[in-house]
């Protein structure tokens, strides 16, 4: 599944508009702890999460995350569009919880691949 | 926590100042700053914010007045309603203790600034920003957003005291900002479990400022748990020497890790006092020091020395200076942890410049020295409480402490 479609799956929209959002997702990882993701997010997931600091953008540089997922139709900081568009992280936005847009990823097909 | 038990629980902990910061609220600074000038405590006024992303951070505000204002703010972006229930009653109360309200917001919960916005609301009120317990996972500015972001302007870093302040150095020292540890006291027993030192003139928040911008002399020297560590028992014992009028202090700490020893010697050439007198200094609630109503630097010290299958001797008499032995088995169980030797040292010797403080490590057959005389000497005259006096002793203390402990990972090897 591409990030477009998972933007569709949930939706919601890119809010990124520098982002490659033919990039593809291979798994899964939901969390609000940024030091967590750094330790368990695995390369080509895409994250769930509520958090909208500029840390978001350079995490999942850090592990080459496929997207970010805002939950709750949060919307980034304008530093964390900035740098999203220029590291060419996509961030889609949804209104859905973050427990309902993890079960519409799931019945997509999107699984979880474990703690590192 | 009621602000006349806060006050008597700092007096009591022989602390200097204390800071009040209630999450997302500074309804009761005033009354505890009047608390403590009543007993002739310094209290800071503070807040603890929590930011969107649930990072916690310290403001520390330069009086009540400021921190009201600033609360002001803090409650105009803080939703939710408290439940009592849950999360207890929160209540505002007078210096007496007299029920004047109940606050019916979540204080417990995050307001809708994000970090930076906190942080300019901080320093809009001419506050201190500090991110709070940042080796802690949850709440911590490192564990809710990975790392410090680069660009946000903090003044200083705050560890828990569950981090000894060496190792806090070691994981957040490259960021180039002082470290502190408090108690983050929710109960008033927690009072003054974990410190920081700062060589300051007074305790007052001026004074705290140039501190954690490291100006004009004024240092954030290093901290740590009172109660726990041996660094600041040593610190306490040498300070009862001092107000005895020493003018020479002497600190040996020797590890032997074949014998499986550390002996900690404290001499000085103070007044020194009788065999009776040295005896009854054992008992927690005797002292000559007149800034503290309880000297436990002694009894706790001997207490870890017992503890750890060790014993205490005081050796002294009238007019010939008193020296202190304890020794401890280095592998115990129970052997009480060393803690931030560094500031034990800073604080000896840039908190006494009248005093020539000399301060040997040994582990095994490694050791350094520093001596006051020599920092003098070294940095062409200048005081041991200059700034260059001062970051030459940090380094020789850190080069010192790294060289000796490489010792004993080679040693464990």
């Amino acid at each position: 599944m591409t990030v477009a479609e998972l933007a569709g799956r949930l939706g919601g929209t890119v809010v990124t508009a520098a982002a490659d959002t033919g990039r593809e997702v291979c798994g899964g990882y939901a969390s609000d702890l940024l030091s967590d993701v750094i330790a368990n997010a695995r390369e080509g997931d895409a994250w769930v999460t509520l958090q909208r600091h500029v840390n978001v953008v350079a995490v999942a540089q850090l592990k080459a995350l496929a997207a970010v997922v805002l939950v709750n139709g949060r919307q980034p900081e304008p530093d964390t569009v900035a740098r999203a568009n220029e590291e060419r992280i996509p961030i889609v936005s949804t209104a859905l919880t973050a427990f309902d847009a993890v079960g519409a990823l799931y019945e997509a097909g999107i699984r979880g691949r474990g703690a590192s | 926590m009621h602000p006349a038990a806060v006050v008597a629980a700092a007096c009591a902990a022989g602390l200097d100042a204390v800071a009040v910061c209630d999450h997302n609220s500074a309804a009761n600074v005033a009354a505890t700053v009047r608390a403590g000038a009543a007993a002739g405590l310094p209290v800071l006024a503070g807040m603890e914010i929590a930011s969107e992303e649930e990072v916690h951070v310290i403001g520390l505000l330069p009086g009540a007045e400021a921190a009201e204002r600033l609360q002001g703010r803090v409650y105009a972006a803080l939703p939710g309603r408290n439940d009592p229930e849950a999360f207890g009653p929160q209540v505002v109360v007078s210096e007496g203790g007299e029920v004047l309200g109940f606050e019916e917001r979540l204080l417990i919960g995050a307001t809708t600034w994000d970090l930076g916005r906190v942080v300019r609301a901080v320093h809009d009120e001419d506050g201190l920003a500090i991110a709070a317990h940042v080796d802690r996972e949850r709440f911590g500015l490192v564990g809710q957003l990975g790392f410090v972001p680069p660009g946000l302007a903090l003044d200083a870093l705050e560890v828990s005291g569950r981090t000894p302040l060496p190792e806090a150095r070691r994981r957040f020292g490259a960021h180039g900002l002082p470290i502190l540890t408090s108690s983050d006291a929710h109960d008033p027993r927690a009072v003054g479990c974990a410190v920081t030192l700062m060589l300051l003139r007074e305790p007052s928040f001026p004074e705290v400022r140039l501190a954690l911008a490291g100006r004009e002399g004024r240092a954030v020297l290093g901290g740590g748990r009172p109660m726990e560590d041996l660094s600041l028992h040593i610190l306490d014992v040498a300070q009862n020497g001092l107000e005895a009028g020493a003018t020479s202090l002497e600190v040996d700490l020797t590890e032997d890790p074949a014998d499986d020893t550390l002996v900690v010697e404290i001499g000085d050439n103070g007044r020194g006092m009788t065999q009776a007198a040295a005896d009854a200094a054992r008992d927690p609630f005797v002292t000559s020091r007149t800034t503290r109503r309880v000297g436990l630097g002694l009894s706790l010290l001997e207490a870890a020395s017992r503890a750890a299958g060790g014993e205490l001797a005081i050796e002294s008499a009238p007019g010939r200076g008193t020296r202190v032995r304890a020794s401890f088995q280095r592998s115990h169980v129970d052997r009480a942890p060393l803690g931030d030797l560094e500031a034990t040292v800073l604080a000896l010797v840039a908190g006494n410049p009248g005093v020539n403080v000399r301060f040997r490590h040994a582990v095994g057959g490694r050791a350094y020295e520093v001596e006051s005389a020599r920092i003098v000497e070294e940095t062409g005259g200048r005081s041991v409480q200059s700034p260059e006096g001062l970051s030459l002793l940090r380094r020789l203390v850190r080069q010192g402490e790294a060289m000796v402990n490489e010792a004993v990972v080679q040693g464990v090897r």
